[in-house]
């Protein structure tokens, strides 16, 4: 698979501050690539080089195997920490200076307002937009001109619940249209439910760069409840091969080798006479994961 | 090119204090010039007043040839309102980092200044169109006399027009890129042509060293006109050397807007 963005050892001095410290990354074609870190870690940064809105220290980078210019950034839709418009003008006008960047028509931009739930409102100007409106024009701008790339960075900063669940939507939507899909947020959680690959950033400097699906590692963690708890912990207890039993209130987390197969677990249970109310199977968190590649860098 | 132009043209066309300031431009210097027979005779030379020497009716300001320079004198006063604009236009652009949108979105940091270098030209050009109107038509009404020869002599003022108002528009664009913010680049536009380099001037005693001064230069490309009402001598003419100093600033202040832009990071 190709790449659509090679970084070799870009760094980004300020003073003594390193914000961005010999970064080489890869971002593949049609990935959603989660870029993870702490606030201040160097993400924003790292994507305002990319997008020439910041001049790098030393190193570069290259999209689509050509280098850095202005066509490649027509083909990126990008959002950067907050939507950036002209008050003073309508959904529908800004977007027109958008398409005119792009050198694409207006023809899209009634098709994207749509997309993002802003076509009733298209007209109004800017000024009077709630934050969630002005995020959903953001992404609508994004997808003007049907970029390859799409660059979020915090797209559900500000948002209500409902307003993350329908910026996840619109993003899986997107991805499955087979556009390549760069995301940098604090919220793992974010990260784990939408993207495939992620690179973990800290003080400037990458940690790790892998597929999501492969920090599930060697374990898995079984969330039961029964109607005694008591009763299931101590045959639990006995349960062969099991590496941890933890007993939280009226639940039990048993860790199990990630080969073991959960009907094992529950016809063990059955056999010794317990019905369990209550049997999900956990993924092991990008959370956990992040914390200890964190913790490993000290 | 007429992308960039359209780009700028969107961006001011449903801008409300383009077209208030645009407007007061228009409407003060109508204002000035057609009360000019009441404001010159306010005007008086080392106590000489214009209105008791001279009789101001039968003073022939609205006449060909004099109106293109007296138009154009009196207009190069009020180009600071166009400059208001150009502040505000760069600085709001800096204020809804819709400047660093436009570089995101696929503009670069030269398109983005050739694109408010067209905005100054355009303003500038319309500007001129305007007087050059206004003026005709106010020699075509008060001249008694009209030959082709007097029509034409001094129209070269309106070049001349355009040329000062194009440069004081571009140091207005490069104080509000340097200073960013709104409110402090009106302060320093206005304090250095209002106060620091008059006071600056005043220490020279030479007419030519003088004349190197920015704003000064700027300014005399169109010297003082009523002066002559009262036989006194006056620069009736641009010369060469004039021409060249401001073209010079003009130059030396987009090279100092692209050196500005060209390394900038835009946070």
């Amino acid at each position: 698979m190709n790449n659509v963005v090679t970084i070799q050892n870009l760094s980004k001095h300020y003073g003594h501050i390193r914000a961005v410290d010999n970064l080489s990354l890869e971002i593949p074609e049609k990935s959603v690539f989660g870029i993870l870190g702490p606030n201040g870690s160097g993400k924003t940064t790292t994507l305002g080089m990319l997008l020439d809105v910041i001049i790098p220290t030393s190193g570069s980078y290259s999209w689509f195997g050509n280098q850095s210019n202005k066509e490649n950034r027509q083909q990126i839709g990008s959002i950067l920490e907050t939507p950036a418009f002209y008050p003073y003008l309508s959904g529908v006008d800004n977007l027109k200076i958008i398409a005119e960047i792009k050198s694409t028509g207006y023809a899209a931009i009634d098709d994207v307002l749509r997309l993002v739930g802003l076509f009733e409102r298209r007209h109004s100007s800017y000024r009077t937009f709630s934050l969630g409106m002005k995020q959903r024009l953001a992404l609508a701008s994004a997808l003007l001109g049907d970029p390859r790339v799409m660059i979020l960075d915090e797209p559900t900063n500000g948002l209500d619940p409902r307003g993350i669940a329908e910026m996840r939507d619109l993003i899986r939507t997107i991805a499955s249209k087979g556009k390549t899909i760069i995301l940098a947020s604090h919220l793992l959680d974010e990260v784990q439910k939408v993207c495939s690959h992620f690179a973990v950033l800290n003080k400037g400097m990458l940690l790790y760069s892998g597929l999501v699906n492969d920090v599930s590692g060697d374990e898995q963690r079984i969330e039961l409840a029964a109607g005694d708890v008591n009763q299931l912990y101590a045959m639990l207890e006995n349960y062969p091969g099991k590496r941890k039993l933890e007993l939280l209130e009226n639940r039990i987390i048993i860790t199990l080798p990630a080969e073991t197969p959960v009907a094992h677990l529950s016809g063990y249970i059955y056999q010794h006479g317990v019905v369990p109310t209550h049997l999900v199977s956990l993924h092991r968190s990008l959370e956990k994961q992040f914390l200890d590649i964190l913790n490993e860098s000290k | 090119m007429s992308r960039l132009i359209k780009l700028e043209w969107l961006k001011i066309r449903l801008n409300a204090t383009f077209w208030v300031l645009v407007g007061l431009h228009i409407g003060i210097v109508l204002l000035i010039v057609l009360s000019g027979k009441i404001f010159l005779g306010s005007l008086s030379f080392n106590g000489d007043s214009l209105k008791d020497l001279a009789g101001v009716n039968n003073i022939p300001i609205y006449q060909f040839p004099d109106i293109w320079h007296n138009i154009t004198y009196v207009a190069g006063f009020l180009k600071f309102i166009l400059a208001i604009y150009m502040i505000i236009s760069i600085t709001n652009e800096i204020s809804y980092d819709t400047l660093r949108q436009n570089i995101m979105n696929g503009l670069s940091r030269v398109d983005f200044i050739i694109s408010k270098l067209f905005l100054v030209f355009l303003l500038s050009l319309g500007s001129a169109l305007f007087v050059f109107i206004t003026g005709f038509s106010l020699g075509v009404t008060n001249t008694p006399d009209m030959v082709l020869h007097d029509v034409i002599k001094y129209s070269g003022f309106i070049p001349a027009y355009f040329l000062q108002l194009s440069a004081y528009l571009i140091f207005a664009l490069f104080i509000g890129l340097l200073i960013k913010r709104t409110g402090l680049a009106f302060g320093l536009f206005f304090l250095y042509s209002l106060i620091i380099e008059p006071v600056v001037g005043l220490r020279i005693q030479d007419e030519v060293v003088k004349g190197f001064l920015p704003m000064k230069s700027i300014g005399n490309l169109i010297h003082m006109p009523f002066g002559k009402y009262l036989l006194r001598e006056i620069q009736d003419y641009v010369t060469f050397r004039e021409i060249i100093i401001v073209t010079g600033y003009l130059a030396l202040f987009i090279w100092l807007i692209y050196l500005l832009l060209k390394k900038r990071d835009l946070r």
